[in-house]
C-alpha cells in the first residue's frame, strides 16, 4: 500500500515520542498486568493457608454461621465474608480496618471448626501481595492519590491514550511494507533488524488486544468524569436510578439460611456456581449481599468472577454484573469490554493467553525503546548524553521493575513466619530493589546492567522453589505447598529464560557491533 | 520538529494538529453519542445503555485523535473536525429543544 512520504515522516515522529513518553510505565504495567492474571496463585504461594485453617472440619457452612452469630454477633453483624469455594469453608471478617482502600494494616479475624467441632478464631494480618501486584498494575507503581484513586491510574490513563497514538502511528507506518516483510523474521540481516521484525510482528498479531487495552484502561481511570460529561447531554435524566430505602433496619437473627440465597442465586443464572459471599450492614435498614459467581465457560465481568448483589433478608436481585435476557443487550456488550480486558474468559486457557500477550505487551515497548536507541547512536555517529541516558533509564526501570517483584516475592516467603509487618515491607522491598538497580544501571552503564539485571532475575526465579523448600525445611506444618506447586515450576522454567536472554546480551555485547548501544561504553 | 519540503502544501503543525484532535475529538465523541443515547436504538430509558456509551466515547476520541495527522495543515483539521462538530450539536440541541 502506498503512502505519501510526508504522512509517513509525521506518524513516525508520532510513534516515536509516543512510546517514548509512555513505554516505560507501560512496561510495569503490561508485565504487571500479566501477573495479575495468576495473583491468587502467587498469593497462596507468598502466604499459604495456615495449618490449623487447612486443618479444620468440613462442615455445611450454615452450621459455621450460625456458630459464629451466637458468638459474635456485633462483629458478623457489620458484615462478613463467607468463603465457600473450598471444601473447609471459613468465614472472616474486619477487626480492624476494612475492605476499602489500601490499608497495609488491616486485622482480619478468620473463623472455622477445628477437628472437634468447636468454633475456633484466628486473627491475622490481610497479606496485600496480590494488591501490591495490583497495584503496580494499575498506576504503573506511582506514589500519590487524587480523590478516591492512585495518581498512578490517572497517569496510566494519559500513557493509555499515548499509547493508543502509538499504535495506529505504527500500524500506519508499517502499511507500505507490511505484506512483504510481515512474518519476516531476518536473522541474517543482524540482531537490530530481528529486533525491529520481532516488535512488528509482537504489535501487528496483538493489534486487537492491545486496541482493546488501550482504550479499557483509558475508561478505568476516566470514568467518573467521562460521566459527568455526558450527564450534560442528558438533561434532566438521571444517568443512574437509586435503589429505594427501606426504613425500619434489619437485624442479623432474622437472616435467611445460605441455601435459600444460594438457590436463587441458581435460579438467576444456571451456569454459575457461587464462591464467595459477602454480607454487609446486617442490621441496618440498606443490608447488602454481594456474590461471586464463577463460570469458566462465559465472560465475566469482574477481575475473576460475575457479582450478583443481592438482599440478604428478601432474597431479590438488586443487580447483577451479567444482566439476563432482552434487557441485557447493552449490559452485556459492557460486560465484554471488561472481560476482554481482564482476560476473564476461557478459564485456564484464557488466563494462560492473557499472561503471554501481556508480556509480549511488556516486550514491544522493551524492545521500541531499544530499537529506538539503536536508530538514534546510529544517526548520530556517537553516543549523546541524551540517548545514554535513555539506554539506563530503559534497562533500569525494566529489569528493576521486574527484579523488584521478584525479590519481594522470595523474601516475602522466607520472611513469613517472622514478626514484620508484612505488607509494609513488601512495599519496602520493591521500591529499594527497583531504585537501586536504577542506580545501578546509572552507574555501571546500560550493557553491564542488563547482563547482571538478567542474571539476577535467573538467581531470582530460581530463588521460588528454593524458598518453597526453606519454607517447608524450616516449618513442615506451616501450609500446604502443593497447591502453589505450578509457581515453583515456573519459577524455574523463568528463570531459564532469563539465563538465556543474559547469555545473549553478553554475547552480543562482546561481538561489538559499531551501531548497538550495546557496544557502548560505560559512561 | 519536523516540516516538510518546499513547494509541498503538507505542513507538520505539531500543536495545531494536536489540539484538533483532543478537543475537537472529545467533543465530536460525545455529541455523537449523545445523539446515538437520545435517538439510537433503544433511546435514552434503555437499561444500561448509558454504561455503553460511556464506553464507547474513548474509542471514538481516541480513533479521531490518531487520524488527525493525516490532515495536511493544522487548519485544515480545525476547519474539517470543527464544521462537523458545530454542525452536530446544533443538530443536537435543535432537536432536544423541540422534544
Amino acid at each position: 500500500m502506498k503512502v505519501k512520504a510526508e504522512i509517513l515522516r509525521t506518524y513516525q515522529s508520532v510513534h516515536t515520542w509516543t512510546g517514548i513518553c509512555a513505554g516505560l510505565l507501560l512496561f510495569i504495567g503490561f508485565y504487571a498486568g500479566s501477573l495479575t492474571m495468576f495473583k491468587h496463585q502467587l498469593q497462596a504461594w507468598i502466604a499459604p493457608i495456615p495449618a490449623e485453617l487447612a486443618a479444620a472440619t468440613a462442615v455445611p457452612p450454615q452450621q459455621l454461621i450460625d456458630k459464629a452469630i451466637a458468638a459474635y454477633p456485633q462483629a458478623m453483624a457489620k458484615g462478613f465474608e463467607l468463603d465457600i469455594a473450598h471444601e473447609v469453608p471459613y468465614l472472616s471478617w474486619y477487626s480492624q480496618g476494612g475492605a476499602r482502600g489500601m490499608n497495609l494494616d488491616n486485622q482480619l479475624t478468620y473463623a472455622f471448626l477445628n477437628e472437634h467441632g468447636e468454633l475456633t478464631t484466628h486473627i491475622a494480618g490481610e497479606n496485600k501481595f496480590a494488591d501490591l501486584i495490583d497495584y503496580l498494575h494499575r498506576s504503573g507503581g506511582l506514589f500519590g492519590e487524587i480523590g478516591h484513586d492512585q495518581l498512578g491510574v490517572y497517569v496510566l490513563g494519559i500513557a493509555a491514550l499515548l499509547y493508543f497514538l502509538a499504535l495506529v502511528s505504527g500500524v500506519v507506518i508499517l502499511l507500505p511494507t507490511l505484506t512483504k516483510t510481515f512474518f519476516a523474521l531476518r536473522k541474517e540481516k543482524g540482531a537490530s533488524r530481528l529486533w525491529l521484525d520481532s516488535h512488528n510482528l509482537v504489535g501487528i498479531v496483538s493489534l486487537p488486544f492491545h486496541i482493546v487495552i488501550a482504550f479499557s484502561v483509558f475508561v478505568f481511570a476516566y470514568h467518573d468524569f467521562l460521566y459527568d460529561g455526558l450527564g450534560k447531554f442528558y438533561g434532566d435524566k438521571p444517568l443512574f436510578n437509586m435503589p429505594t430505602k427501606t426504613e425500619q433496619p434489619y437485624h442479623i437473627n432474622d437472616l435467611p439460611k445460605l441455601e435459600l440465597l444460594l438457590e436463587k442465586a441458581h435460579a438467576y443464572s444456571g451456569q454459575h456456581t457461587t464462591v464467595h459471599v459477602s454480607y454487609n450492614r446486617l442490621n441496618s435498614p440498606a443490608p447488602f449481599a454481594t456474590l461471586k459467581m464463577e463460570n469458566p465457560r462465559a465472560l465475566v465481568r469482574g477481575p475473576d468472577t460475575d457479582y450478583l448483589f443481592m438482599h440478604p433478608y428478601t432474597l431479590d436481585v438488586q443487580n447483577s454484573s451479567f444482566p439476563q435476557g432482552d434487557t441485557g443487550t447493552w449490559g452485556n456488550t459492557v460486560a465484554t469490554f471488561f472481560s476482554l480486558h481482564f482476560g476473564t474468559y476461557g478459564g485456564n486457557w484464557g488466563r494462560w493467553g492473557y499472561f503471554v500477550m501481556g508480556l509480549l505487551g511488556a516486550f514491544l515497548f522493551y524492545s521500541g525503546n531499544l530499537l529506538w536507541l539503536d536508530k538514534r547512536t546510529r544517526k548520530d555517529g556517537e553516543q549523546k548524553r541524551s540517548t545514554l541516558f535513555m539506554a539506563k533509564l530503559t534497562i533500569g526501570v525494566c529489569l528493576g521493575s521486574m527484579l523488584g517483584v521478584v525479590v519481594t516475592l522470595v523474601l516475602g516467603k522466607t520472611l513469613q513466619q517472622s514478626a514484620f509487618a508484612l505488607n509494609e515491607l513488601y512495599l519496602w522491598i520493591y521500591y529499594l530493589t527497583f531504585g537501586a538497580f536504577i542506580g545501578l544501571s546509572f552507574w555501571l552503564g546500560a550493557r553491564k546492567a542488563s547482563v547482571f539485571g538478567l542474571k539476577a532475575l535467573a538467581l531470582g526465579c530460581l530463588g521460588l522453589p528454593l524458598a518453597t523448600m526453606f519454607v517447608q525445611y524450616t516449618n513442615p506444618y506451616a501450609a500446604s505447598w502443593l497447591e502453589s506447586i505450578w509457581v515453583d515450576v515456573f519459577g524455574g522454567v523463568f528463570a531459564g529464560i532469563f539465563l538465556f536472554a543474559a547469555n545473549k546480551t553478553k554475547r552480543r555485547s562482546q561481538a561489538r557491533e559499531a551501531s548497538s548501544i550495546w557496544s557502548m561504553q560505560a559512561a | 520538529m519536523e516540516t516538510s519540503g518546499q513547494g509541498q502544501a503538507f505542513q507538520a503543525d505539531w500543536l495545531s494538529k494536536t489540539l484538533a484532535g483532543m478537543l475537537l475529538g472529545l467533543a465530536l465523541a460525545y455529541v455523537s453519542i449523545a445523539l446515538f443515547a437520545w435517538y439510537g436504538p433503544g433511546g435514552i430509558d434503555a437499561q444500561d445503555k448509558v454504561q455503553f456509551n460511556m464506553w464507547m466515547i474513548t474509542p471514538i476520541w481516541f480513533s479521531i485523535f490518531s487520524a488527525t495527522y493525516l490532515f495536511r495543515t493544522g487548519k485544515r483539521a480545525w476547519l474539517l473536525l470543527g464544521i462537523p462538530t458545530l454542525a452536530l450539536y446544533g443538530v443536537f440541541f435543535l432537536l432536544r429543544s423541540m422534544a
